[in-house]
């Protein structure tokens, strides 16, 4: 182990004073410091919650139910990261409309959608753009490919969302954020920032040991000074200005709208929508789909999981109705999601 | 959130960057950053090359500390 990676395990594990909460926002995070044993060396009164940045955790079952309306009433082809492909909606899954007849396939690109529309033009290509700032340039990518290419058989089903609305949404639900560095990639840092002269304090982590420990440290460490702090632990990665080539391209093909996330409900301005240059490739238009109402599993907690109000393993269905097999919530289904790091690696 | 791919860029062309990952080599959009060179380090997602990695994470986390000790 290196110097700074063993001074800030000293900071981390001689931490005695009041108790904090820290959110890692970001799914990926919570399953590597859960990977990484990082957890078990953290003292009792240092608490990790995990935030909402799992995209398909916080995309709503409308938005599921959306997707099977397409595949199974309009008999489109549709193309999504593999994780939603099992994600329950109100009747089910894309999993289960694949079993009826649906064609539902994983793509590794939203650019990989446009090639399969291009190469067959009698199908109708729907791909489900769900995520965050780090994934919605690609979704952009491929509207302006299709766009390029002339095609009429290619659109997208739009979820994507942005952060700033939810981390106000979330204030005082931690004492720090251990912000998504992937996300600071492409925003840059001056929303922290802001947040910072708020009264919000956050550090932007990597995802190495290294990396986790360092931002853990920063943050434990500036707590106990008492002031609102912002410092980015992932410069290597993530610069102030984050990448303006990707902000262009995403203010010239979306703009804001309200948007519904699992368990937060609608926040203002906390979503992205196809201009209307960009109609034509929008699937709620295209396709006239009607208003549908997603009936979520009462009995899931996802919701309040996704807001740190309580931990995977307080929800009654973890574990026994509701298992990585069997998945009753998204947070059980992604690889990112919290009830599946919690089932992995703290059972 | 965002899982991203650490990967040497292998070539540019015409907005379209070979990446090489441990081995894999696979193209991306070079669309999302400027100036990408071939010997440059990335971040991958999603199919597009989100931003330059400029060090290790131990070079990193040696800086980190030093500013906060």
């Amino acid at each position: 182990m290196n110097g700074a990676r063993q001074s800030a395990k000293d900071i981390i594990t001689s931490y005695s004073g009041r108790p904090l909460r820290i959110m890692e926002v970001c799914g990926t995070h919570t399953h590597e410091i859960f990977r990484l044993g990082i957890r078990k060396i953290l003292p009792p009164q240092i608490e990790l919650i995990s935030g909402p940045g799992c995209p398909v955790c916080v995309t709503p079952v409308g938005f599921i139910d959306e997707a099977v309306y397409l595949a199974l009433e309009k008999d489109c082809e549709i193309c999504t990261f593999g994780d939603l492909i099992r994600v329950p909606g109100s009747q089910m899954s894309l999993a289960g409309a694949r079993s009826k007849g649906a064609k539902v396939r994983a793509v590794y690109s939203p650019m990989d959608a446009v090639d399969i529309a291009k190469e067959d033009p009698d199908k109708q290509v729907v791909f489900l753009a769900v995520g965050f700032e780090t994934t919605t340039p690609s979704a952009c990518l491929a509207v302006e490919k299709a766009k390029a290419a002339g095609l009429k058989n290619f659109s997208v089903l739009g979820a994507n969302k942005t952060m700033p609305n939810a981390y106000q949404a979330l204030k005082g639900s931690a004492d720090a954020f251990l912000y998504p560095g992937h996300v600071n990639a492409i925003t840059g840092t001056k929303v922290c920032e802001e947040l910072c002269g708020q009264g919000v304090s956050g550090v932007v982590t990597g995802f190495t040991a290294s990396e986790l420990l360092t931002a853990l440290a920063v943050t434990v460490s500036l707590l106990q000074k008492g002031e609102p702090f912002f410092r980015n632990c992932y410069p290597r990665v993530v610069r102030p200005e984050g990448s303006p080539a990707a902000q262009r391209l995403v203010e010239k093909i979306m703009q804001p709208c309200d948007s519904e996330w699992r368990g937060l409900g609608v926040i203002p301005g906390s979503g992205l929508v196809l201009r209307s240059e960009y109609a034509e490739f929008d699937s709620r238009i295209k396709y006239d789909i009607p208003k549908i109402t997603g009936r979520p599993n009462p009995g899931c907690r996802c919701g309040d999981i996704l807001q740190g109000k309580c931990k995977p393993s307080d929800c009654p269905l973890f574990g026994k109705l509701c298992t990585p097999g069997q998945p009753v919530g998204a947070c059980m289904v992604s690889g990112e999601g919290a009830c599946s790091a919690y089932y992995q690696y703290a059972t | 959130m965002c899982v991203g791919l650490s990967a040497k860029v292998v070539s540019v062309n015409d907005g379209t960057a070979v990446i090489d990952a441990s081995g894999a080599k696979r193209s991306v959009s070079a669309d999302l950053i400027e100036d990408l060179e071939p010997g440059d380090y990335v971040m991958v997602h999603a199919g597009a090359a989100i931003a330059k990695i400029t060090k290790t994470d131990e070079e990193e986390a040696d800086e980190v500390m030093e500013e906060l000790l």
